[in-house]
């Protein structure tokens, strides 16, 4: 309104305006200009679009994690000399991916962690059916059990196929537990005891980084909740109790208050100053002996080998009650490989996934990256960080992460940290169910499902 | 921009009669058409959108239909957005009032005949021309690692965790970095203000025996009144935006006692919530134009104009 006003005074004020003729030709000029300079533009992009006279079709790849770009470019090199016809270009913007789906134009090839998310996705009817790749048949069907129990369009469909999986559980550093003469636990009790055992001797036993709540989800709260119930069979009873479960109905407040001693033990056995640490803060200081252990998952390990080249790591999986059988270890689908649909070369692309899940690939990723392989015949891992979880990956005992199940629309990783800060176990179930709930409600009034 | 605004004299006369045209003079259209194509194309048209979605189940991709008002009526049964616009007011409110405070005394002490002022003036302006981004991630740094640190070697145990770690106190460290980011611009219109206004009018003040707080509250304050209302309007409008300084700080924690309604339309885009969050922006849209309509006004009365 201002600069209206201003012009409007300048203009009384009998400012000479130009004549309209002259401003005419000059816009006229500056349009032509314009309109030559998006053309030459035009020109110079198309160019660019082909390569000159390369006859290889070229697919695109959209690899998930960061870390491995080099050692996929690595593989997509073996892959081009053995495959002479096709060119896969490596893209790491996974944030693209529902754009691109909107445009029509998705990759050939995708990996995604496959969990809440990626399932959302799937159900949308967007990814081809693999299940008539001959990899599919080589992979274990517990391991792809994981991948499908998320859901997808239509049952029976193999819209992901699981590449690689991580184990997770308690991380100790192996100097430190033999320093103080602390076995391995096997049960709750032994837990206990060992932890007694440090703090008696003025070592923190585990170190805690509540500033970042999703520290808190995936070790306080998950290892402790997968280790009292089936976390897969809780959440199909949960799920079928709708906005309007029954009483003694599978819900948080009634399943879970059984993990909360255990939550409550843990969330209590760090470092004074953990609500103010968080998960870079974390690995320097496990790294270098601040603490005994670490409820972390393999992705860590790298990042404690760099801040501390020489600490020696093991991870064993958290006892939750005091019979050793019951012991499992928390694991999520790291990678799955998925080709969407409408895709622009999709016979080229089951050709790259068939190449992957070779076992020579896919037996050698896992093997270097501190994973587990998703094929049935893969050989165990013996990476020593985390060969102790081995036995318990062959044998399928494991589960998926309970805060993994809630949709991200629940503020539950908020309502975890909550609970890490002020210990109010009860208050956190009671809220996970009454969020859970109004989700179901949300999703009535909004006619989904 | 905002000196051309604030150096138009407060007066209410009727603007002169405008003259009849044939028609409207080029310049104009030369200079608004680009305007309004832009415009309308970067915000008229994604608002329409966004509205015509709130009205709908879309996920943002794959199919949708037609559910209604069924978002905006389970907007109303959700805590976490109201608890989002509650933060939100609560803090914009206390924001403005610090930044304002804070600002005028700063202008007061960088408009006294100082030594080097100019290049204290510089240094008071360096924050704003830092991103907020940064700005926050390295009071983050400050707020959980040197404070606690700093506090628990002088002793004092009760200030050796960090205040981002606490649900109830983390909005202060929110109040703090923002208002260290926002002073300066706030501070920019006060010094202009303040240059404005007539040094003889002290000079007859002063001999007349006023004190230094009289002539304070008796002459600068009645004669900055209007940037007053405008560094609280714009500030006022910015801070119920707050996203970045946030995310950088708490990331809406602990908890979700410091998560914004800007936040909260962001968290749309993962979870399948698309349309809610929609129904949401739609809602804090309205909101926003009631309370500019309702400034609007009140600057009119002042006779300050925007």
């Amino acid at each position: 309104m201002a600069e209206y006003r201003a012009a409007q005074a300048h203009t009384d004020a009998g400012a000479p305006a130009p004549t309209p003729d002259r401003a005419s030709g000059r816009l006229r000029a500056a349009a032509a200009l314009a309109v030559l300079a998006a053309l030459l533009l035009a020109t110079v992009v198309g160019c660019a679009g082909h390569g000159g006279g390369d006859e290889r079709v070229t697919i695109r790849f959209m690899q998930n994690k960061r870390e491995v770009i080099d050692y996929f470019d690595e593989v997509i090199a073996r892959f081009e000399r053995e495959n002479p016809d096709i060119h896969v270009v490596q893209d790491n913007n996974e944030a693209g991916f529902v754009p691109s789906l909107v445009r029509g134009s998705p990759p050939d090839v995708t990996t995604r962690g496959w969990a809440f998310a990626s399932a959302d996705i799937a159900k949308k009817d967007v990814f081809e059916d693999l299940s008539d790749l001959q990899a599919a048949r080589l992979i274990d069907p517990r391991v792809q059990a994981l991948v499908d129990e998320w859901g997808r369009h239509e049952q029976g469909a193999t819209v992901a196929l699981p590449f690689s999986l991580t184990a997770a559980g308690v991380i100790y550093n192996k100097d430190l537990f033999e320093q103080h003469g602390v076995e391995v636990p096997t049960t709750w009790s032994e837990f206990v005891a060992a932890c007694e055992n440090f703090k008696a001797a003025g070592v923190t036993p585990i170190y805690g980084t509540y500033k970042e709540p999703w520290t808190v989800a995936q070790g306080v709260f998950d290892y402790a909740t997968g280790g009292v119930t089936d976390i897969t069979d809780f959440f199909s009873a949960f799920e079928a109790g709708g906005s309007n479960p029954g009483p003694g109905a599978a819900t948080f407040a009634n399943t879970f208050a059984a993990a909360l001693p255990v939550m409550d033990y843990l969330r209590t056995s760090v470092q004074p100053n953990a609500p103010s640490r968080g998960y870079p803060e974390g690995n320097v200081a496990f790294a270098n002996g601040e603490a005994a252990m670490y409820l972390q998952g393999p992705w860590a390990l790298t990042e404690l080998a760099k801040a501390n080249p020489d600490v020696r790591v093991g991870t064993f999986p958290l006892p939750v009650t005091d019979n050793p059988d019951d012991r499992r270890v928390r694991v999520n689908v790291d990678m799955a490989v998925s080709i969407p649909k409408g895709a622009a070369h999709p016979r080229e692309a089951r050709r790259f996934v068939e190449f992957l899940f070779r076992g020579d690939v896919i037996n050698a990723y896992n093997a270097d990256n501190a994973a587990f392989s998703t094929l049935a015949d893969a050989p165990p891992q013996t990476d020593e960080r985390i060969a102790e979880l081995d036995p318990y990956v062959d044998a399928g005992r494991y589960y998926q992460g309970a805060n993994t199940y809630l949709s991200p629309s629940t503020q539950a990783l908020g309502h975890v940290q909550s609970y890490a800060l002020d210990g109010d176990g009860p208050a956190l179930l009671a809220t996970l169910d009454e969020e859970w709930q109004r989700i179901a409600r949300r999703n009535d009034y909004r006619e989904i499902n | 921009m905002t000196q051309s605004m604030l150096a138009r004299p407060a007066t209410a006369t009727a603007p002169p009669p405008r003259p009849r045209r044939r028609s409207t003079d080029r310049a104009y259209l030369i200079m608004l058409v680009p305007a309004l194509v832009l415009f309308t194309l970067f915000l008229v048209v994604p608002t329409a959108f966004g509205m015509f979605f709130s009205l709908t189940n879309y996920a943002g991709y794959g199919p949708w239909e037609f559910v209604g008002l069924g978002n905006y009526l389970a907007m109303l049964d959700d805590p976490a957005i109201l608890q989002a616009y509650g933060f939100t007011f609560f803090f914009a409110v206390v924001t403005v009032i610090v930044v304002n405070v804070c600002a005028l005394a700063i202008a007061l002490g960088l408009n006294a005949k100082i030594k080097w002022r100019n290049g204290i003036r510089t240094v008071y302006f360096v924050p704003m021309v830092l991103s907020a981004i940064v700005v926050a991630y390295v009071f983050n740094y400050l707020f959980s690692i040197t404070l606690p640190m700093l506090a628990e070697n002088a002793g004092l145990t009760p200030l050796a965790s960090s205040i981002l770690a606490s649900e109830r106190w983390a909005w202060v460290a929110i109040v703090i970095v923002t208002a260290w980011q926002s002073i300066p611009g706030a501070t920019i219109i006060y010094l202009a203000g303040l240059q404005a206004v007539p040094g003889e009018i002290y000079e007859a003040a002063s001999l007349d025996g006023a004190g230094a707080w009289r002539r304070f509250r008796s002459i600068t304050l009645p004669l900055v009144t209007g940037y007053v209302v405008i560094n609280m309007i714009l500030g006022f409008k910015g801070f119920l935006g707050a996203y970045e300084i946030v995310l950088a700080l708490t990331a809406g924690g602990p908890g979700d006692a410091t998560t914004t309604v800007a936040m909260r339309i962001f968290s749309g885009f993962s979870g399948g919530d698309y349309s809610y969050q929609m129904a949401n922006s739609v809602v804090f849209f309205a909101i926003t134009v009631a309370i500019s309509l309702i400034q609007l006004r009140f600057l009119q009365r002042k006779g300050v104009s925007l």
